[in-house]
């Protein structure tokens, strides 16, 4: 095992006063509603209409909000390891993140992201959850349908006993515990046999929206193929603007959970873009490991149903969410990249999502420049499989000499990007798991725009994507969106993009090649099937199958 | 009329500053030193650099020659030495449109032959002395050559050799040169309570000094600046530079030019086990500038800012690789690529149009100038765990919100450029220290975590949240955070690295190479960049 502690670098803890801590090392956290959003349920966001305000006392004290935007999202996950299998059909070894919230949803390829809802909502099947769900429930003809927080049980000390010396909060033929008596509690039961080794690749999906409030609580189940290993996980937020350092998920700069314990992670939602996440313990390990997943968050431009312009311009009221121009001489800041637009389309809001329908936009663009029909996320890795199957048999691992022979969108390659439905892997406890469950088929009509939401986090080299026949449109780069301090848009059009490790962007595919200016389209690009594959040509192999790897294919039908 | 309200604002703050002061070590944290002037005499030599492996690897760089007497920028600089070899080279400083004469003396052994250096983004005037080679004039071995030229428009550039490039910028022959701004905006220079106007009031108010080279980045008002740094990306094939060290001893003290007296290095297949940031490989990065420790790896890569500061990156890829330089806490304002400020086509004056980036991908022989700075703004609790039952006063502190909603009336109070909307929010739903309750999250139990050596010991920033925040006594922080005292700095930490994670290793071994600590302090942590 080549891998040193120094030991000054990561030191157990000690002891702090502990007067109040909590006796359970496994917890999830989902509050129903907090002082940024008091409403007494907080499971969707209100349109748009104003800014967030929130009154204050005399000294300045914040009291409460008098309009809240925005609602709550809760997300638990696994940090543990896993089996993930290859185009060519090895079976590779992982650290990996799994689901623990929205296992239904993650096997549909959404987010595992719940409102609270949906995630305090414990588990009543008839039959007991089984390792290897949701797959094991599939493969046995049943469909599993539960989203809600894995291990989520009545807390037995949440309230008195009641008058006759029985616990409200136990469960028995006449008694149905009331939702007071759900903290947060979890029955560690549950939690391992769901969660150990249940790793995905890419992690769960999150999304959630601009001012949302979103918990995500990491529970390590530790990594059962690794004994040796008191392996602490972690979440970075790769790209929060303005992030803070306790959340921010480097176990140098802050704390990293320990095997058997949760950590919930909390954040107001930052500015709208395409961002990922990814565990950052030993990162030259953990990341080539598997542990990287993806994030966005979605423009409460999603939430106007009105004048687009006149919308950015009622968030350019609140200082949280201005972006002043470069001529304005009172206001200033140089990290933000949406001020109002140079030119005023005079745009609507569409029908998005957030308003029923499918859409969405990228940013608060404020001119509907970044509009899309439908999203996919596609996030590029690579995996060394002599790293994987040392990581396995503790030798000792070789970064100098670490070269991917796997190239991953979505964890898979060609030409497993283009099969449709949940990947199944077996592991080594003979169950079976849903282990890669996003497809990257980029699907849509005639007529319409794909967003690809496209990360990378590969841990040696660059990586290229390409288009052919249809062209690139790059509205958004790093998570903001591609406009000058004057307003200009600063979009362009290209053939291929390329990314490392670290780094992300968003691209518009437009089965349209020509528009009018009312926005409808004049010239189709023909219906049929397109590629995305890398120009890396030697990426487009699976190991020693030379044909595969960075390649997926669009659809327009 | 406003020094009078400073004399106000300052007469109804508890004055912290000068005690919180004197509990603090003074440890040298970076800016953009290097040596100004007009005039620079250059050596050409080897020598050899240091690895946290213990290694010690035969290199080349460019250093002082040993009758050239440097003037060491910033000014404050007493303990700046520079030797007749470092990597890398020394960081050359000017001012746009000097007259810039720079003499390269070549002292690398004879068999190594010629060497040279080039300036891109730089127009060279005619020479008059030297050998001519392929890309520029060059220095045969014990000749110099004169390199001179008006000092163009201001930013940061990279310089190399452009001699046998493939080995001998692999050995080492790189560095920067700075060119600063001839005409800095006057609003860079005011205390006007713009975003970037009042930090030097904050500095004289906590007995900080200003370690910048200049006010402002460019000839622009929008390229104002309250700090910088200037980090270097390379890497290393250690079996290149053995090679390299086998030859020149086997040529011994042949005569250049003849047969025999010439190196044969292969520099393929390229396999770097070492990469540095300025040179050093993690830890040693975060050591001081000019230690004396690295005798030929002077400069060193350990950001420290305060909330709301506007910090100048320059940055630098040298070497033969791209790195995904990423930087944790904030996006960076790109405001220039090879010293090319990026304004936009509508309104040059006062809009820029770089691009936003929190991966400043670097590579080779390409410079970029970005602003970066970490204000809390949007987190949703108060970093600074201000609580208004707290017998504490400085837990009570104002926020006054400017036109940009930040505290910046007061410029020697603590929570100088808090965001205002987050005061007095709490982050815990129920804690046990004397911070603020009724807050969205719980912290767990601290036995199930593991603390990292920049834990600053709680979610808050800075000695006084932070001692609150801990324990009932605030006596009790937690321990193993050695590296950022919970009692004396309690900063927050952000790691800015390569993101090709591999790179974050040296010889195999994690931590290392392309890897700092970037510490956000609070003002009560006196960042003292003195070298």
């Amino acid at each position: 095992m080549n891998k040193t502690y120094q030991i000054w670098f990561l030191i157990l803890s000690g002891c702090l006063v502990t007067a109040s801590a909590n006796a359970q090392s496994f917890r999830v956290q989902c509050p129903t509603s907090t002082i940024t959003h008091p409403a007494a349920t907080n499971d969707t966001e209100p349109p748009y209409i104003a800014p967030t305000t929130f009154t204050t006392d005399p000294q300045g004290q914040f009291l409460k909000p008098v309009s809240a935007n925005g609602a709550i999202k809760c997300q638990q996950i696994s940090g543990g390891d896993g089996f993930a299998t290859m185009a060519d059909g090895t079976q590779t070894y992982m650290f990996s993140f799994g689901p623990l919230s929205g296992l239904a949803d993650i096997a549909s390829g959404n987010p595992g992201t719940e409102p609270p809802s949906i995630f305090n909502t414990p588990y009543s099947g008839s039959t007991r959850l089984m390792p290897g769900d949701p797959a094991t429930t599939d493969d046995g003809g049943s469909s599993f349908s539960y989203n809600g927080a894995i291990g989520l049980v009545p807390d037995p000390n949440a309230l008195p006993l009641d008058s006759n010396g029985n616990n409200p909060c136990v469960a028995t033929s006449t008694n149905t515990p009331p939702a007071a008596c759900y903290t947060g509690h979890v029955d560690p039961r549950q939690m391992l046999d769901i969660g150990v080794m249940n790793g995905n690749i890419p992690a769960p999906l999150m999304a959630i929206d601009e001012d949302d409030e979103f918990f995500l609580t990491l529970s390590n189940v530790g990594m059962i193929m690794r004994p040796d290993l008191f392996e602490q996980h972690t979440v970075h937020f790769h790209g929060y603007p303005n992030a803070s350092s306790f959340y921010d998920g480097v176990p140098d700069a802050s704390v990293a959970i320990n095997i058997g314990g949760s950590f919930t992670y909390y954040y107001l939602a930052p500015d709208a873009g395409t961002y990922f996440w990814h565990c950052h313990i030993t990162p030259p390990e953990h990341l080539q490991m598997g542990m990287v997943g993806q994030l966005y968050v979605r423009p409460r431009q999603n939430r106007v149903s009105g004048d687009l312009y006149a919308s950015l311009q009622t968030q350019q009221t609140d200082l949280r969410t201005a972006c002043p121009l470069g001529s304005d001489n009172v206001h200033s800041d140089i990290l933000c990249s949406n001020p109002l637009p140079a030119v005023n389309t005079h745009a609507t809001g569409a029908a998005t999502i957030a308003r029923g329908g499918k859409s969405g936009y990228a940013y608060n663009d404020g001119d509907g420049s970044t509009y899309y029909d439908v999203e996919y996320p596609l996030q590029i890795h690579g995996f060394d499989p002599s790293f994987h199957f040392v990581g396995m048999t503790f030798n000792p691992e070789q970064f100098t000499d670490m070269k991917d022979k796997y190239f991953l969108l979505n964890g898979r390659s060609y030409p497993d990007t283009v099969t449709t439905g949940p990947m199944e892997t077996q592991t080594t406890d003979g169950s079976n798991h849903f282990s890669q469950p996003l497809p990257s088929i980029i699907a849509m009509k005639s007529g319409q725009r794909a967003l690809l939401r496209i990360s990378d986090l590969d841990v040696t080299e660059y990586q290229t994507l390409a288009s052919l026949g249809i062209p690139m449109h790059v509205i958004g780069y790093n998570a903001k969106l591609l406009r000058d301090q004057a307003g200009n848009n600063l979009d362009y059009y290209t053939n291929s993009i390329t990314l490392a490790g670290g780094e992300s962007l968003d691209v518009i595919l437009d089965s349209c090649a020509a528009r009018a200016s009312d926005g409808s389209c004049t010239t189709f690009i023909p219906v049929g099937t397109y590629y995305l594959y890398t120009p890396n040509l030697d990426h487009l192999s699976n190991d020693a199958e030379n044909f595969g790897g960075l390649m997926t294919e669009v659809r327009i039908n | 009329m406003r020094a009078m309200k400073m004399k106000n604002a300052i007469s109804k703050m508890l004055v912290l500053a000068p005690i919180l002061a004197l509990l603090l070590t003074a440890t040298a944290y970076g800016a953009a030193p290097g040596i100004q002037g007009t005039t620079f005499n250059l050596t050409a030599q080897d020598a050899y650099l240091t690895q946290p492996d213990g290694q010690s690897i035969y290199s080349w760089g460019y250093g002082c020659s040993a009758s050239f007497v440097p003037t060491f920028a910033p000014k404050m600089t007493t303990t700046g030495f520079c030797n007749t070899m470092q990597v890398p080279g020394p960081t050359l400083i000017v001012v746009e449109g000097q007259s810039i004469t720079i003499t390269l003396t070549n002292n690398l052994p004879p068999s190594a032959g010629n060497t040279s250096i080039l300036f891109p983004g730089i127009q060279l005037q005619p020479f008059n002395d030297g050998t001519p080679g392929l890309l520029t004039q060059e220095a045969a071995h014990g000749q110099t050559v004169t390199y001179t030229f008006t000092a163009p428009g201001p930013g940061t550039r990279a310089y190399y050799s452009g001699t046998q490039g493939d080995l001998q910028v692999e050995m080492g022959l790189y560095g920067a040169i700075i060119v600063l701004p001839k005409n800095v905006p006057s609003t860079c220079t005011a205390n006007t309570g713009s975003f970037a106007g009042n930090n030097g009031l904050a500095e004289s108010a906590w007995g900080e000094s200003d370690f910048r080279l200049a006010a402002a980045a460019y000839d622009h008002p929008k390229t104002c600046y309250d700090r910088e740094y200037l980090f270097q990306f390379s890497e290393m094939d250690s079996n290149i530079h053995t090679q390299a060290l086998a030859q020149v001893t086997a040529a011994g003290n042949c005569t250049a030019g003849n047969p025999g007296c010439s190196l044969n290095v292969p520099t393929e297949p390229y396999h770097p086990a070492y990469f540095m940031i300025n040179g050093r490989s993690m830890p040693d990065d975060m050591d001081t500038n000019y230690a004396t420790q690295y005798p030929h790896q002077p400069y060193n890569g350990n950001p420290h800012m305060h909330p709301g500061e506007q910090v100048l990156l320059r940055i630098i890829g040298q070497g033969r690789w791209q790195h995904p330089f990423h930087e944790h806490g904030n996006h960076v304002r790109i405001l220039g690529r090879d010293g090319n400020l990026i304004v936009s086509a509508t309104d040059p004056a006062n809009s820029l149009a770089g691009p936003l980036l929190f991966t400043t991908t670097t590579t080779p022989g390409m410079a970029m100038d970005g602003i970066f700075y970490w204000t809390a703004k949007g987190l949703n609790w108060d970093a600074y765990a201000h609580n208004s039952t707290s017998g504490d006063p400085n837990a009570k502190l104002p926020c006054i919100p400017d036109a940009n909603g930040y505290n910046t009336s007061a410029p020697a109070a603590i929570n100088y450029y808090e965001w205002c909307q987050d005061h007095n929010k709490p982050l815990q739903v129920a804690p046990f220290g004397d911070v603020a309750a009724g807050g969205p999250a719980t912290l767990p139990d601290p036995n199930i975590f593991t603390n990292g050596a920049w834990y600053g010991g709680s979610p808050y920033l800075g000695p006084n949240a932070t001692i609150r925040a801990v324990g009932s006594t605030g006596t009790t922080p937690p321990s193993g955070t050695i590296a950022n005292s919970p009692t004396g700095e309690a900063g927050f930490a952000f790691m800015w690295h390569s993101h090709n994670e591999r790179e974050i290793t040296t010889s195999n071994v994690f931590p290392g190479g392309m890897l700092m600590m970037m510490l956000v302090d609070s003002r009560e942590f006196v960042i003292d960049e003195s070298n």
